[in-house]
């Protein structure tokens, strides 16, 4: 256990290392943003005085040095447009970002695994059918569109919801679901397939010969063993419904990480986009690292070092 | 008895509630409008973006302001005078207070003026006013402001000078001053939820009109969909920055109106004269000629914007109301085209950005295609778009798409930085243009100044460095209790603003 966690941290730094090296200079390759902060009327001169005020006629090695010497010490630097610490615009960031993440994983797990649970049990049905069929429109959907229709008949034509932005949890509820919807499908997808490989395996069929009751059989049996590929689809779920909240945010007008982004890499606040992906990277890295644990705590054949008992 | 008494006494109290409760609602407390970004900033002197400026104009005053015609008239200044050629006196209000109860002084505006012009404050906004060099105090209520040379551009680039209290960024620095700005205007700042918006309460002590809500709340709203979904559903009260297509479910709305204004913002497309095949005179005339502007205006901008001949729309100085209106020719371009021969069959790059309405983009495209030209676009992010944009002659590329402001309202904000030779936004060579854009800047005679633009109007007419298309609409949603009139240097002043049930 110790060994494997060594192991992950050498790899977490270095893949840390090369995300953020990786985004300084993709970054730096689209375009100087002084010209996105002056008006059109200023001057060369001008120009010129904001961007050396800002650092960034310095050459390219100096910056990324003073960036990783920055790093280092936990600083992630000033926003040039929003004229405070990255940390904070962050930070006054994450609390709705989880929340919509929370709210989308809700609605994701709450429907797609009984759905997904019941399209296995019943798949010769007609119905079950039918619903498959809404699964995959739901995730055909894109969330652009998915959230104006929400938002138009919800909050424009029954009034039952607030259009946008944050409040009470009513305000959770349509990007939630707008968000939420794309995952669900996977879940349900995903929880099928899996259902639908134990269903067939010796097991199963042992245990039905003694007579284990249906109930038993599913929540014994089934649905532990079927959870193994679910827990890897959720942590890159959670992962997707991080990075897929920034269109979500952006037509809910949802103050989160998301369109925060959207925001920054639009202005060139490359302080910022840095510490959006960074701290992005981060917590896909640790969400992997938790799906490996769940791993060997839901299955114990499974063994951190990579072989099977 | 006593019960009946009661029972009145009761029907009295609720009935005073329901129409107390009655009274309140013909008021209207909290208005909410909804920005595309959050403020960049709140400090006036840090930032340059529209978001930014309609929340601070309304915690700050300026030293001069615009009437709602456009007219500049006293704000902080009640009175200025030209003292020489080069020296400005302004006498100042004695009556306004700071947010925090100190009276705004002349020593206020004199370290307002010299920490925006100061190169190691960096402030985005230093290039209009750049040409002062001197601010100091020269009476008790009076300042003197002193620019590089003669400067008529002066007044019009001080309506955006918003007044900040020296003992407030003194004290407390730069960044903290950013978080909670203390002003003179008529709003004083009161949260800033990071993402959500910022909350602005009503200064029951302005020295001047008071604004009509007892708090404003400037959300952050990215989508523009969503801004008109808000207003529908009644929980925006003014939307911004719409376009004539998202608009129109506003217009049949019970909760919502259009409020659209023409702005001083010019649509033009500019051609680099310097290279072929654009250093030919007639196929700039193609260009011009090719392009139907009524058609963009009409059919794809919905009516609201308006067709230009010229650089400059009728809120600026400098415009001249009589000079020809332009005129579509497609079989005269075509006629141009087949004369200029092999020259007119260069490929030519039209250089655009996301930012600007693509269907304008290609309907130029396409209209230039059907006069015989080769024109293909190339959309770049704004950031590089700008950079080759101001990349002077050698890169500037051979046409280009835009929308000019100068936020200034003055000829000398769009002519000069356009066609002048020491402009890196030229490419365009005419030393009489450059002597009559020189002579303009140059003197305090207006007479003289108007002639000289109408001059620089008819060269860039007949030369055609630059085709002017239409004067922009700004397109607004708003409640249908709001009575305001937008105006075209696109702020949102809210004590002009009111409300009726």
């Amino acid at each position: 256990m110790r060994a494997f966690l060594l192991r992950r941290l050498r790899q977490v730094g270095v893949t840390l290392w090369g995300v953020v090296t990786l985004v300084f200079f993709l970054q730096r390759l689209t375009g100087d943003p002084t010209y996105l902060l002056v008006p059109e009327t200023a001057t060369q001169a001008d120009i010129d005085a904001l961007r050396h005020a800002l650092g960034f006629d310095r050459p390219l090695w100096v910056q990324y040095g003073s960036f990783l010497a920055q790093l280092v010490q936990f600083d992630l630097g000033q926003s040039v447009v929003q004229n405070t610490s990255v940390w904070s615009i962050l930070l006054s960031r994450i609390p709705y970002t989880l929340q919509l993440a929370g709210g989308a994983l809700l609605v994701a797990c709450g429907l797609g695994l009984p759905i997904g649970a019941l399209l296995a049990l019943y798949r010769d049905r007609l119905w079950a059918r039918g619903l498959a069929g809404l699964v995959f429109a739901a995730q055909s959907m894109p969330t652009f569109w998915s959230g104006i229709l929400l938002i138009l008949l919800f909050a424009v034509t029954l009034g039952w919801l607030p259009p946008s932005s944050v409040g009470g949890i009513e305000h959770l509820i349509l990007p939630s679901i707008a968000l939420g919807l794309l995952s669900m499908a996977t879940f349900a997808r995903m929880t099928r397939t899996a259902l639908l490989d134990e269903w067939t395996k010796d097991y199963v069929r042992s245990a039905r010969a003694r007579g284990a009751s249906s109930a038993r059989l599913f929540w014994r049996h089934l649905a532990r063993n079927a959870s193994i590929p679910v827990i890897t689809v959720a942590a890159i779920e959670i992962s997707n419904l991080l990075a897929g909240a920034v269109i979500v945010e952006t037509v809910f007008a949802w103050p989160g990480l998301g369109q925060v982004t959207v925001q920054s890499i639009l202005a060139r606040d490359f302080m910022v986009v840095q510490g959006v992906v960074l701290l992005g990277a981060i917590v896909t890295i640790l969400l992997s690292l938790t799906a490996d644990l769940l791993y060997s705590w839901v299955d114990p054949r499974i063994r951190l070092d990579g072989q099977t008992r | 008895m006593k019960s009946v008494r009661l029972k009145w006494m009761a029907s009295a109290l609720l009935g005073g509630v329901l129409l107390l409760g009655n009274g309140l609602a013909l008021a209207k407390d909290k208005f909410t409008v909804d920005l595309v970004n959050e403020p960049s900033s709140l400090d006036p002197h840090v930032q340059w973006n529209p978001d930014s400026y309609y929340v601070y104009r309304n915690i700050f005053d300026n030293l001069v302001t615009r009437t709602n015609k456009g007219d500049i008239a006293p704000q902080v200044a009640t009175s200025w005078r030209q003292v020489s050629d080069t020296v400005t006196e302004f006498q100042l209000r004695n009556d306004i207070s700071f947010h925090d109860g100190q009276k705004l002084k002349p020593e206020d505006v004199v370290f307002s003026v010299m920490r925006i012009v100061d190169p190691k404050f960096a402030s985005p906004q230093r290039g209009q006013f750049d040409k002062i060099t001197k601010a100091e105090v020269s009476g008790p209520q009076s300042v003197r402001l002193t620019t590089d040379g003669p400067y008529p551009a002066l007044l019009a680039q001080l309506v955006k000078l918003s007044i900040v209290p020296k003992h407030v960024v003194d004290a407390v620095g730069k960044d903290a001053f950013n978080l909670k700005p203390v002003g003179s205007g008529p709003y004083q700042f009161q949260s800033w939820q990071r993402g959500v918006a910022v909350t602005l309460a009503r200064n029951d002590k302005y020295w001047g009109t008071k604004g009509p809500f007892a708090t404003v709340a400037f959300r952050a709203v990215p989508d523009a969909a969503t801004r008109v979904a808000n207003l529908q559903a009644g929980s925006s009260d003014l939307g911004v920055t719409l376009n004539s297509d998202l608009v129109v479910p506003l217009k049949n709305s019970p909760r919502a109106k259009v409020v659209s204004v023409l702005t001083e913002r010019v649509a033009y497309v500019r051609l680099n004269t310097t290279k072929p095949p654009f250093d030919n005179e007639k196929i700039r005339q193609v260009v011009g000629l090719a392009i139907d502007r009524a058609g963009l205006v009409d059919g794809i901008l919905g009516g609201y914007d308006k067709v230009l001949g010229q650089m400059l729309t009728p809120v600026h100085v400098g415009y001249a109301a009589d000079l020809a209106q332009p005129v579509f020719d497609l079989k005269k371009a075509q006629a141009l085209v087949k004369e200029a021969g092999p020259a007119a069959q260069t490929e030519i790059e039209l250089a655009t950005s996301p930012v600007f309405d693509q269907r304008i983009v290609q309907a130029i495209q396409q209209m230039l295609a059907d006069a015989g030209l080769k024109v293909k676009i190339n959309m770049s992010d704004m950031a590089s778009y700008l950079k080759r944009a101001q990349g002077g002659v050698d890169g500037v590329p051979l046409l280009s798409f835009g929308r000019w402001s100068c936020a200034c309202q003055d000829a000398d904000g769009v002519l000069f930085p356009l066609l002048h030779k020491s402009s890196s936004w030229s490419a365009y060579r005419n030393p009489r243009a450059d002597k009559m854009l020189e002579d303009a800047r140059q003197t305090l005679d207006a007479k003289k100044r108007q002639d000289a633009y109408r001059g620089v109007s008819q060269i860039v007419m007949q030369d055609v460095p630059l085709v002017p298309l239409y004067q922009s609409a700004s397109l607004y949603g708003a409640a249908k209790g709001l009575e305001w009139q937008a105006t075209p240097d696109e702020s949102l002043f809210l004590n002009r603003m009111g409300w009726k049930d």
